[in-house]
């Protein structure tokens, strides 16, 4: 009862979630033959699972804007604006890391919260105000770091960002926590639900006594909670970090819950679904390394994919 | 015993309007209530007023009581009040389940997380009541409208509503889902609950209700009458009112003696059966019959906008095909000025001047390809000037000007793009007295330009003052012609007759 199957029983959902489950195995399958084995080796293992984090957490941040209707071009500004701004003050002002990593989430969730506020006071479409939230945050990251890349922060966060428990990288364990917890926030807490009812039917909502204002602020509170997570993540796993952090996020964070079965209107999210594809997109990429293709192979085959989910999607609707 | 919902004397403005002006109904508990109203006669501004979406600017409001007044300044404090809406529009979360929805006024909670059992258990306990058979658990979308409906009726109830409201629930149900509510309807009114049956449909008025409040103009012309004392005719004729006067208006030339449109025997995927009408250059002709009969509908039918299975209509003298309403406007130059001039009518965040221009755009372009501004300008002058609408510049904003004016802006872009053939469906609906008869001088003087003129009105005096002759509507065909004489009594008698004989018992 408690796998996360069954968090989202919806039977399209299961249908959806079933064919990435299929599609990324059968990928996975592939994959380890035409390496010779190499990818079932523990490096690897790791490897691809460590660089599988970032894309489920900013996958599901996606996921909780487009739960109410909402988009959030954000996602890779903040993301990059947190992870600087976390590791200048563990570099520069010998913050230590736990405090950094507290202020990170906090930061990520205020900033979502603002983009919330802004969309639900001014009334205008968050699909504008994240983009103009993404420029303002990319200067301010650029502002932190200019330049350098920060690399002389905390030995503690950046050995856990190595670390691996039975070959599965600790931060990976903790992107799929996150994805555990949201998905039974959205399933069983009270304001989770009244979220995905907003989404689903706001007028109905209204008439129900919900907030949609409230639902519109909270699901991009928790879309920038997540950014903080997946920001986290990134100073714990990465080299070190610079201007270009989040930079390549975006589609990725579309990719995620549109292949996996989201609804662009609202009302309909799959965490499971998002999941999935975050790692079927991830092996695209793997396989672009083992077949030594060039990485813009990587963008045309997720956009087409993207375009095609919507496509098949928006098919599907119309003729139900 | 006390009334379950009492409304007295309730008043509501609107910028020009007075929508509500003493409108008052009592509902007993067990006993189903009807209210019945036309177009525009303040029924969905007291429907808003009872579920808390407007408040009134008069009057009292008391629930489950004589001394318990209520002020409803919110949906959720209607349902706690305890009015349980079910609106004519389903309103339900696709994605939840069946108990979810149920319970969505007040979701239990065990520990700060969702209690699904006790979702469950209290959603059954209304499926059980309602003889609804249904998985809980299921998800609502993909459900059939019907049943989507008597889950609104379970959530309505959840919040142990005194008072039931029902919106027109039976527009989009088969007969056998009709019965079922009604049995269902009926349980709940031997179990005392007080049920307010909003609907047009006279049939199952006398079917269901005991008793029944009509509104006309904002005012309760019946109030709570039992339905056992009210003939079907004397009910109609409260509705649709006699104390008015028929404007006279100067003699017009005679209208062509070949008709212009022609439909016979027509037939559309909407429900029309056999329509046939002729109608001529110079002439009015009336399309009347209650609301639902299906006359707006016929209308869009024409233009293209849903199919017409068979049966052959003539423009000219030829017969022809209209596939969409660009065809209708410029192949056969067919107008139609539709009722709701916000939603369909206007671009109100647009100036006048392209509100009348729009249909003419291509008509004014220059090889370029760009519209000029200055002969919008011309175009729109010239039809301000000829409709006197009132207003500072072209350049206004069509959502700035009064609701008298904004009609004539959406009659001007018809005129403008050189309509022949002209629709005109409930030109006067929300609008004062005073407006109205210079509105029918205008389409009037319409005719005399030789003008053809299909008039769609709910309004039986602007019917009678206006038409040459009239078609009588109902239920999706007609059920007779008369020429009018222009003498309300006997016309008005002779259309009620044609639509009473027509009715099924």
């Amino acid at each position: 009862m408690t796998s996360l199957s069954t968090l989202a029983p919806r039977a399209v959902f299961r249908s959806t979630e079933s064919t990435l489950a299929i599609l990324a195995a059968a990928g996975f399958a592939a994959l380890a033959i035409a390496s010779d084995g190499s990818l079932l080796s523990g490096s690897s293992l790791e490897t691809l699972f460590t660089y599988l984090a970032v894309p489920v957490l900013i996958g599901l941040a996606q996921m909780v804007a487009l739960a109410v209707g909402q988009m959030n071009l954000s996602v890779g500004a903040l993301g990059g604006f947190v992870a600087v701004a976390a590791g200048s003050v563990m570099a520069h002002q010998g913050v230590p890391a736990w405090l950094a990593v507290l202020g990170a989430l906090v930061l990520g969730a205020a900033v979502g919260a603002i983009n919330g506020l802004v969309v639900v006071l001014t009334q205008i479409n968050g699909f504008i105000v994240t983009l103009a939230t993404m420029t303002i945050l990319t200067g301010l990251q650029y502002e932190v770091v200019g330049t350098a890349t920060l690399s002389d922060y905390s030995p503690g966060l950046r050995e856990l960002g190595r670390t691996s428990v039975f070959h599965i990288p600790v931060i990976f364990l903790v992107a799929i926590a996150v994805a555990v917890a949201l998905a039974v926030y959205l399933r069983r807490a009270i304001w989770g639900r009244r979220l995905l009812a907003s989404g689903g039917n706001p007028l109905a909502a209204r008439l129900s006594g919900i907030s949609n204002n409230r639902a519109i602020i909270l699901a991009h509170c928790l879309s920038g909670l997540l950014i903080g997570v997946a920001a986290v993540v990134t100073l714990a796993s990465a080299p070190g970090v610079n201007q270009s952090i989040g930079g390549d996020w975006l589609l990725a964070s579309f990719a995620a819950p549109i292949i996996g079965g989201v609804a662009l209107s609202g009302g309909a999210v799959s965490v499971t679904g998002t999941v999935l594809a975050a790692l079927i997109v991830r092996l695209v990429d793997v396989a672009r390394a083992q077949f030594s293709l060039d990485p813009s192979w990587v963008n045309f085959v997720v956009g087409a994919v993207v375009l095609g989910t919507v496509v098949i999607t928006h098919r599907r609707g119309a003729s139900a | 015993m006390s009334p379950a919902l009492s409304a007295e004397k309730l008043v509501k403005l609107f910028p020009g309007v007075r929508a509500l002006d003493g409108a008052s109904l009592r509902v007993e508990p067990g006993s189903v209530h009807a209210l019945l109203g036309e177009n525009g006669a303040g029924k969905s501004t007291l429907i808003k007023i009872l579920t808390g979406v407007h408040r009134p600017d008069g009057g009292r409001l008391e629930i489950g009581g004589d001394a318990n007044e209520v002020h409803l300044d919110s949906p959720q404090a209607a349902a706690r009040a305890g009015i349980g809406v079910v609106h004519q529009e389903r309103n339900l979360v696709p994605e939840f389940s069946v108990a979810e929805n149920i319970m969505l006024q007040r979701l239990p909670t065990k520990g700060g997380l969702l209690d699904r059992a006790a979702v469950r258990a209290e959603a059954r306990r209304y499926l059980e009541l309602l003889e609804l058979d249904l998985d809980p658990d299921r998800r609502v979308r993909g459900l059939p409208v019907s049943q989507l409906q008597l889950i609104e009726v379970a959530k309505a109830l959840s919040m142990d509503s005194k008072v039931l409201l029902l919106d027109e629930p039976t527009t989009a149900s088969t007969p056998s889902e009709v019965d079922r509510l009604f049995g269902i309807i009926r349980k709940l009114r031997d179990g005392g609950t007080a049920i307010l049956f909003v609907s047009h449909k006279l049939e199952e008025v006398y079917d269901l209700c005991d008793t029944v409040t009509v509104l006309r103009d904002g005012v309760s012309v019946l109030e709570s009458v039992p339905l056992a004392e009210l003939a079907r005719p004397q009910l109609i004729e409260a509705m649709v009112g006699r104390a008015h006067t028929v404007t006279e208006l100067p003699e017009r030339p005679p209208s062509d003696a070949n008709p212009t449109l022609e439909l016979a025997g027509v037939s559309t995927s909407d429900g029309h059966r056999d329509v046939s009408l002729s109608l001529h250059r110079g002439e009015i002709l009336g399309l009347y019959g209650l609301v639902g009969s299906g006359r707006t509908e016929l209308a869009k039918a024409l233009l293209g906008l849903s199919p017409i299975t068979s049966g052959s209509v003539r423009v000219g003298g030829k017969q022809v095909k209209i596939h969409n309403v660009r065809e209708a406007l410029k192949k056969y130059r067919i107008g139609y000025v539709p009722e709701d001039r916000k939603e369909e009518g206007l671009f109100l965040e647009q100036p006048v001047s392209r509100n009348i221009a729009v249909a003419m755009w291509d008509k004014l372009s220059r090889r370029v390809g760009g519209v000029s501004a200055k002969a919008e300008r011309q175009l729109a002058d010239e039809y301000v000037e000829r409709l006197g609408i009132r207003l500072a510049s072209t350049g206004q904003l069509a959502g700035e000007l009064s609701g008298g004016n904004q009609q004539k802006v959406s009659l001007a872009k018809w005129l403008a793009a050189k309509t022949e053939i002209l629709i005109i469906d409930e030109p006067t609906v929300g609008i004062d007295v005073r407006t109205k008869a210079a509105f029918h001088e205008l389409i009037w003087g319409l005719a005399a330009d030789g003008l053809a003129v299909l008039l769609i009105t709910s309004d039986l005096v602007e019917m009678v003052t206006l038409a040459d002759r009239i078609i009588v509507m109902r239920d999706f065909h007609v059920c007779g012609e008369l020429v009018n004489d222009h003498v309300y009594d006997s016309t008005s008698r002779e259309v009620m007759e044609l639509i009473h004989a027509d009715a099924p018992e």
